[in-house]
C-alpha cells in the first residue's frame, strides 16, 4: 500500500516535472535545425511560473465551463499519465484502467477544451473546437485499431500487461505488425499533439491554427494549466509509443541502480522520439486542413495492415 | 553460427521487407507527387531484389541472384532514372485527379490486401514447408496484394506516366509471387518477362511524350477523342 | 416471497385507471392542476409497481407465468415474467418514473397541448402497452400489446396535429410500424408452426426445429420487423421524422424505451427462440450494427434541429447495442458461452444506459424547447446562464452519451470493446478481422458522438444568445428539473457503481447460455471491472473519478502558492478590433460541422446556394442568403422509388375498386368459395 502511494506520487512528479522538458527539447532542436539558437531548455518552466503568477482576464460572455475547463483538462491528462508504465512495467494505477481508459480520459479533456473554446463566443474559439473535434474523430479509428493490434499481441488492454508481454522478446519490434502499428501511432501522435503537418503550435494565423484558436481567450494561471496539459499529453502519448514498442530498460526489480538505468533509458527513448517528431516537423510543410484526412486514412490503413499482418505472416508476424 | 546465418533471422528479414514493399505500394496509392511515386517504386524494387537475394543466400540458388541483380539494375535504377527524366522533360509534377479520392483509394487498397490474404490462405497452407525450403513462402499474400493494388492503380489513374508506374509495380507483384512460390521461374522465362516489361515501359514513355505533344495533356481519357 | 405477480397486475391496473380517468376528465372538461397531479401520479406509481415486479423477477431468477382473463375464446393472455422481461420492465420503470415527474410540470405549462388530460391518458396507455409487450408470452397477445403501444404512440406523436410536420411524421411512423408488424407476423407464424402452439413458453430454442431455409427466413423477418421499431439503418427513416414532433416527454419515452421494444424482441428471438444460429446471422447483426452506428452519428452531426439530432443519436446507439448482440451470436455459434455472455451483457447494459441518458437529453431538449419555443440550435445560445440546472443535466447526459469516463456510457462501451477484442482470438478466418474493425468503427462513432455533443451543448448553452427567444429564456419548473435530476443521478450511479450493478444480468445470461458471467467481471471488492479474466484488461470508474478529484488539488495548491493575490478581471472577448462582439460573430452549428460535411462529402452530397446582394463592391454585401442541405440518401435512392412504384401499382388496381357494394360482396363470396374448396381439398 505504502509502495503503491509512493509510486503514484513519484510518477505524478515525473509527469508533471519532466513533460515541459520534452517540449523544450523539441523547440530547441527545431530552432537548431532552422539555425536559430532557441530559447533554452528551461524556458517552458519559466513560462509556466510567470503565467501562474499573473492575473487573468475572463471573457464577459463565458460561463463556469470556461473556468472549469483547465482544471478538468489538467486532471484528466495527469491521470492518463498515471495509467501508463514509464520506468517500470507496473504503472501505479494500471489496474484501474488500461489503454481504453487512457484514450477516453484524453477525450474527456478534449471535450471540455472544445466547450471552453465555444464558450468565449468568438469565432476563433468555435473554429478551433470544430477542427480539433473533427481531426481527433478521424484519428480515432487508426489509434484504436493500432492499439487493438498491440493489445491482441499481449492478450490484454492493460498497459502494464502489454509492456510485460513485450519485455524479453528480442527482435519483436522487427515484426511487421509492430512496425506498422508503430508507424500508424506515430502519425496519430503527430495529429493528436498538433504538430506540423497537421497543426502548427507556433502559429497565430487564423486560417491554419487549431489548438491555438481554441485557447485564444485563456490567460494567466488557466493558460498555464492548459499549456502544461498539452506538454503532459505529448509526454503521455510518446511514453505510450516508446514503452509499448521498445520496452527496453523497464525495470522489473526495484533496486536503486536498476531504477537509475531505467530512468536514463526512458529519457533517452523519449528524446529520440521527440527528435523524430521534430525531424518530421522540420522536413514537411503544413498540410491543408482537408488534406489531413488523407494522412489519417494512411494511418488507418497502416494499422489495419498491422492487424492483418498478425496472421498474414504466420507465427513470426505477431 | 552467427545470427544472420540463422534461417529464422532470414525469415524475419524477408517478412519485414515484404511488409515494407506493401507499405510502399500503398504509399504510391496515397501520393500525388510523381517524383515521390517514382522513388517509392525504386525503393520497392530495391527491397524486392533484397528479398530475392536473401532467399538465394539461404538456399544457395544461383539463378535467383541473377534475377535479383537484374531487378536491381533495371527496376531500381535504370527505369526510375528514365521516368524521372521524362517527368522533368514534360514538366508535370503532380497527378491532378485520380478517379477515386485518396482516402477512399487507400482504404480500398486495404481491402484488396485483405482479399489477397483470403485468396492466398489455402495456397499457403498447402505449400507449407519446414526449414529453409519454406523461406519466403509467407510473402505470397503480399505478392497478390501488390498485383491487385497495381491493377487498381492502373484503373484509378488518369496520367499515362502513373499508369506505367502502376504496371511496373504490378509486375513487381508477379516477381515476388514467382520467387516466393517456386524460387523463380526458369531463368529464360524470367528474362523474357523482364525485357517485355522494360520494352513496354520504354514504348509507353515515348507514347506519353507523343500524347502530350498532340493533346497538350497526358490525360488518357482524352484518347477517346481519337475515334472518328 | 416477493409479490411479483400482484405488483405487476396492480401496476397495470394503475396505468389503466390513469388512462381511463384522463379520458373521462377530458370528456367532462375538468382539467385542473390536481387532476394532472393525479394522472401523472398514476403513471409514477404504476412505474414504481412495475419496477417492483421487474426487481422481483430478477431476484427470484426463475420465471413466473399466469394468464390474464381475456374473455375472448382462443386468446390466451399469458403473462410471463422471466429474467429478460424483468430487466426490460426495470428499465421501463426507471424511465417512466422520471418522465412522469417531468410530465407534471411540462403538461401544466405546455400551452401547445390542447388537452393535458388527454395527453396524460395516452401516456398511461402507452406505459400500459409497454408493460404488456415486455411480459406478453403468447404470439397473438404479444402482437395485440404491440399494436396498443404503436397506436398510443401514434396519437401522442400527432398531438400537435394542426402542424403538417406532425401529421407527416405520424403517418410515416404508422406506415413503417405496420410494415414491421407484417414481417413480425409472418416470422412468428413460421416459428409457431414449428412449435405447434403460439405460447412463448413452448418456443424455447424452437428455431432449430425449422428447416434451415425457413429458420433463416424467419430470423431475417423477425430481425427486420423488430429492426423497424429499433430504428436500424436502412429502416430508420420514421425515427427522425416522428421523434422531434412528439411532445418532449413522449420523445424521451420513445427514444428511451419505445425503440427498445425492438431490442427486447430481438433479444427474445435471438437468445430464447433460437438456439445456436449459423455464423452469418451474427455477422448480419454485427454489420447492421456497425452501419447504423456510423451513419447514425454522421447524420446526427449534420442536424441543427436539437431533437432530430437526438433522434439520429438513437439510431447510433441502437447500432452499438446491436454490435454487442451480433458479437454474442457469433460467440455462441463458435462455442464460447462466456464471451457470448460478456457481449450480451454489454449490449443489454448499453440498452439501459442509452435509455437513461437519451431520456435525460430529450427531457433537457424539451426544457429548452419549452423556454425558447424553438428546436433550431442556430437560434439558441447562452442558455447556461438562464437555465443553469438544465444545462448541468444536459451536460451530464452529453458526457454519458459520448462514452466518456466516469459515467455509464463509458462502462457499456468499454464492455463492448472488450467483447469485440476477445472476438479476434475466439473466431476463425475472416470473422476475426471483422471484430477489431468493428471496434475501430465503434471508436470512430464514439469520437464523432463527442464532436456532435460538443456542438449540441456548446451551440445551445454557451456564449451569447442568438435570438430574442433565447435571450428571454427562463429556467423550467421544479418538477421538470426533478425528472431530469433523477436520470442524471442514475447515469452517475450506474457509471460509478457499474460493477455492483452487473450481477443483475446473471439470471439473463443463465437463461440464455446457462452460465453466470458476472462473477468474473468484478474484482477488488467490486471496485474493479474486468473483462472476464484478470489479464483481459480492467477499469475502475470509482477510482478514476476519485483520482480526478484528488489530482485537481494540484492546480489548487499552485493557485494558493502564487495566484491567490492576483486579481481576476472580466473583459470583452477579442473581436478582431471590430466594435463589440455580437451573436453574429459566433460559430454556428452548421459551421461547426462543416469540416465533417466536407470530409464525408461523398456520403452527404451537400448542396449549397449563396446569393449575395451588394451595392458598391462585392466586399460589402448588403444581404446574404445562404442555403445548405445534405441529400438524404436512403429516402432518395430507396424509399422514393419504392413509393412511386407502390402508387403506380395502386393506380393499376383501381378498376377492381368499383365502388359498388354488390361488387365487394361478390369478391367476398368468391373468396369464401375458394377458401372452402381449398379447405376441403387441400
Amino acid at each position: 500500500m505504502i509502495a503503491q502511494i509512493i509510486s503514484v506520487i513519484g510518477q505524478t512528479a515525473l509527469v508533471l516535472l519532466f513533460s515541459p522538458l520534452i517540449t523544450a527539447f523539441s523547440r530547441t532542436i527545431k530552432a537548431r535545425l532552422q539555425t536559430r539558437r532557441g530559447p533554452g531548455l528551461f524556458q517552458p518552466y519559466r513560462d509556466l511560473h510567470k503565467l501562474l503568477r499573473k492575473g487573468m482576464v475572463i471573457p464577459e460572455t463565458a460561463s463556469w465551463i470556461f473556468t472549469a475547463t483547465p482544471y478538468v483538462l489538467f486532471a484528466t491528462t495527469l491521470l492518463a499519465g498515471l495509467l501508463i508504465p514509464t520506468i517500470a512495467t507496473q504503472a501505479p494505477l494500471s489496474l484501474f484502467g488500461g489503454v481504453l481508459a487512457v484514450v477516453y480520459l484524453l477525450a474527456l479533456g478534449r471535450f471540455f477544451l472544445a466547450l471552453g473554446g465555444l464558450d468565449t463566443g468568438s469565432s476563433f474559439g468555435g473554429l478551433g473546437s470544430s477542427r480539433e473535434m473533427t481531426i481527433s474523430a478521424i484519428a480515432e479509428p487508426a489509434l484504436m485499431l493500432a492499439v487493438f493490434t498491440v493489445a491482441l499481441g499481449a492478450g490484454s488492454t492493460n498497459l502494464s500487461s502489454v509492456a510485460q508481454a513485450a519485455v524479453g522478446q528480442s527482435w519483436r519490434f522487427l515484426s511487421p505488425s509492430q512496425m506498422l502499428a508503430f508507424a500508424a501511432l506515430f502519425i496519430v501522435l503527430i495529429a493528436e499533439t498538433g504538430r506540423i503537418p497537421v497543426d502548427n503550435p507556433a502559429t497565430h494565423l487564423e486560417l491554419t491554427m487549431i489548438h491555438e484558436a481554441m485557447i485564444l481567450e485563456y490567460s494567466g494561471p488557466c493558460l498555464a494549466l492548459i499549456e502544461w496539459s498539452a506538454s503532459m499529453k505529448q509526454m503521455v502519448l510518446m511514453t505510450l509509443l516508446v514503452n509499448v514498442f521498445f520496452p527496453y530498460g523497464l525495470s522489473a526489480d526495484g533496486s536503486p541502480l536498476g531504477m537509475l538505468i531505467s530512468v536514463a533509458l526512458f529519457v533517452f527513448k523519449l528524446l529520440i522520439l521527440a527528435l523524430a517528431v521534430v525531424l518530421v516537423e522540420t522536413g514537411n510543410a503544413k498540410l491543408r486542413l482537408f488534406r489531413v484526412p488523407e494522412l489519417l486514412a494512411v494511418a488507418f490503413v497502416l494499422s489495419a495492415l498491422a492487424l492483418i499482418s498478425t496472421f498474414l505472416f504466420g507465427v513470426h508476424g505477431g | 553460427m552467427l545470427f544472420w546465418q540463422d534461417p529464422q533471422f532470414g525469415d524475419r528479414m524477408i517478412t519485414l521487407m515484404a511488409a515494407l514493399v506493401l507499405v510502399l505500394q500503398i504509399t504510391m496509392v496515397a501520393q500525388r507527387w510523381l517524383v515521390t511515386n517514382i522513388r517509392a517504386f525504386a525503393i520497392q524494387s530495391f527491397l524486392l531484389a533484397c528479398i530475392a537475394n536473401t532467399i538465394a543466400y539461404y538456399n544457395g540458388a544461383t539463378h535467383i541472384y541473377i534475377a535479383a541483380a537484374l531487378t536491381l539494375m533495371f527496376k531500381a535504377i535504370l527505369l526510375p532514372v528514365i521516368l524521372q527524366r521524362l517527368v522533368s522533360r514534360i514538366e508535370i509534377r503532380q497527378e491532378i485527379e485520380p478517379f477515386v479520392n485518396v482516402p477512399l483509394s487507400v482504404i480500398i487498397s486495404g481491402f484488396l490486401t485483405l482479399l489477397a490474404y483470403v485468396v492466398a490462405e489455402p495456397l499457403q497452407t498447402q505449400a507449407a514447408l519446414p526449414g529453409v525450403a519454406g523461406l519466403g513462402r509467407n510473402t505470397l499474400p503480399v505478392a497478390i496484394a501488390l498485383f491487385l493494388i497495381g491493377f487498381f492503380m492502373m484503373i484509378n489513374r488518369r496520367k499515362a506516366v502513373t499508369q506505367v508506374l502502376a504496371l511496373l509495380s504490378l509486375e513487381n507483384g508477379l516477381f515476388l509471387a514467382a520467387i516466393s512460390l517456386t524460387y523463380g521461374m526458369p531463368l529464360i522465362v524470367e528474362l523474357g518477362i523482364f525485357f517485355d516489361v522494360l520494352v513496354a515501359a520504354m514504348i509507353l514513355a515515348i507514347l506519353v511524350y507523343r500524347i502530350r505533344e498532340t493533346f497538350d495533356s497526358m490525360d488518357v481519357s482524352r484518347l477517346s477523342r481519337l475515334k472518328g | 416471497m416477493w409479490p411479483t405477480r400482484e405488483l405487476y397486475t396492480s401496476g397495470l391496473l394503475v396505468f389503466a385507471i390513469g388512462a381511463l380517468g384522463g379520458v373521462a376528465c377530458h370528456w367532462w372538461a375538468r382539467t385542473t392542476s390536481w387532476t394532472l397531479r393525479l394522472f401523472c401520479g398514476s403513471a409514477l406509481s404504476g412505474a414504481v409497481l412495475v419496477g417492483g415486479a421487474g426487481l422481483g423477477g430478477l431476484l427470484n431468477a426463475s420465471e413466473l407465468s399466469w394468464s390474464l382473463p381475456s374473455g375472448i375464446p382462443y386468446l390466451n393472455c399469458v403473462v410471463r415474467i422471466d429474467p429478460l422481461s424483468s430487466f426490460f420492465l426495470l428499465t421501463l420503470s426507471l424511465l417512466a418514473a422520471s418522465v412522469a415527474v417531468y410530465s407534471f410540470g411540462y403538461l401544466r405549462h405546455d400551452t401547445a397541448a390542447k388537452s393535458p388530460a388527454l395527453s396524460c391518458s395516452l401516456l398511461n396507455l402507452l406505459l400500459a402497452g409497454l408493460t404488456l409487450v415486455f411480459a406478453a408470452a403468447d404470439v397473438v397477445f404479444f402482437l395485440i400489446a404491440w399494436e396498443v403501444m404503436v397506436a398510443a404512440a401514434y396519437f401522442l406523436v400527432v398531438t400537435k396535429h394542426e402542424a403538417e410536420e406532425s401529421r407527416k411524421g405520424g403517418l410515416l411512423y404508422i406506415l413503417m410500424s405496420r410494415s414491421g408488424t407484417g414481417m413480425l407476423f409472418i416470422g412468428f407464424l413460421l416459428l409457431a408452426s414449428a412449435a405447434g402452439t403460439t405460447d412463448f413458453r413452448a418456443m424455447h430454442a424452437i428455431g432449430g426445429k425449422l428447416p434451415a431455409a425457413a429458420g433463416g427466413v424467419a430470423f431475417v423477418l423477425l430481425f427486420l420487423g423488430f429492426g423497424v421499431k429499433a430504428g436500424i439503418i436502412p429502416l430508420h427513416i420514421w425515427l427522425p421524422a416522428a421523434h422531434p414532433v412528439a411532445p418532449s416527454n413522449i420523445s424521451a419515452l420513445m427514444s428511451g424505451i419505445l425503440i427498445k421494444t425492438g431490442i427486447y424482441g430481438m433479444a427474445r428471438v435471438f437468445f430464447d427462440f433460437y438456439g445456436v444460429l449459423p455464423a452469418w446471422a451474427g455477422m448480419l447483426v454485427l454489420l447492421v450494427g456497425v452501419i447504423s452506428a456510423v451513419l447514425g452519428v454522421l447524420y446526427a452531426l449534420m442536424e441543427h434541429d436539437l431533437k432530430r439530432l437526438l433522434a439520429y443519436h438513437s439510431i447510433e446507439n441502437i447500432g452499438i447495442i446491436l454490435m454487442g448482440f451480433g458479437a454474442a451470436l457469433l460467440f455462441r455459434s463458435y462455442g464460447h458461452p462466456n464471451l457470448a455472455a460478456l457481449a450480451l451483457i454489454a449490449g443489454l447494459f448499453h440498452t439501459l444506459n442509452h435509455g437513461l441518458f437519451k431520456c435525460l437529453l430529450f427531457l433537457g431538449a424539451g426544457s429548452v424547447l419549452h423556454s425558447t419555443h424553438t428546436r433550431n440550435m442556430e437560434e439558441m445560445g447562452g442558455l447556461i446562464r438562464r437555465m443553469p440546472a438544465t444545462a448541468v443535466y444536459f451536460l451530464i447526459g452529453a458526457i454519458a452519451i459520448s462514452g466518456l469516463p466516469p459515467l455509464n456510457g463509458f462502462v457499456s462501451e468499454w464492455l463492448t470493446y472488450q467483447a469485440l477484442l476477445a472476438g479476434f482470438g475466439a473466431t476463425a478466418e475472416l470473422t476475426r478481422v471483422a471484430f477489431p474493425v468493428a471496434g475501430a468503427l465503434l471508436a470512430l462513432t464514439a469520437a464523432l458522438a463527442a464532436a456532435c455533443f460538443v456542438k449540441a451543448f456548446g451551440i445551445t448553452f454557451l456564449a451569447l444568445p442568438r435570438s430574442q427567444a433565447a435571450q428571454a429564456a427562463r429556467e423550467v419548473s421544479l418538477s421538470m428539473r426533478g425528472g431530469m435530476a433523477m436520470l442524471a443521478l442514475a447515469c452517475l450511479v450506474l457509471g460509478l457503481g457499474a460493477s455492483w450493478f452487473l450481477p443483475v444480468f446473471d439470471p439473463v445470461t443463465q437463461q440464455a447460455f446457462g452460465i453466470n458471467a458476472t462473477r468474473n467481471l468484478a474484482t477488488g471488492n467490486g471496485f474493479i471491472l474486468t473483462a472476464g479474466s484478470p489479464q483481459g484488461g480492467s477499469v475502475s470508474t470509482p477510482v478514476l473519478a476519485l483520482m480526478l478529484v484528488a489530482l485537481s488539488v494540484i492546480p489548487l495548491i499552485l493557485w494558493l502558492l502564487w495566484g491567490r493575490k492576483q486579481k481576476r478581471s472580466i473583459g470583452p472577448t477579442w473581436d478582431c478590433g471590430l466594435p463589440g462582439l455580437t451573436a453574429d460573430n459566433e460559430y454556428t452549428a452548421t459551421a461547426f460541422s462543416k469540416p465533417l460535411r466536407m470530409i464525408f462529402g461523398a456520403l452527404f452530397r451537400p448542396r449549397r446556394e449563396i446569393q449575395a446582394e451588394f451595392e458598391v463592391s462585392p466586399y460589402y454585401p448588403k444581404a446574404i442568403h445562404f442555403e445548405s442541405e445534405i441529400q438524404p440518401a436512403f429516402e432518395k435512392h430507396f424509399y422514393d422509388p419504392l413509393r412511386d412504384r407502390i402508387l403506380r401499382m395502386a393506380r393499376s388496381m383501381r378498376p377492381v375498386q368499383a365502388g359498388s357494394v354488390h361488387a365487394y360482396l361478390a369478391y367476398i363470396f368468391l373468396t369464401l368459395i375458394l377458401l372452402l374448396l381449398f379447405g376441403v381439398r387441400g
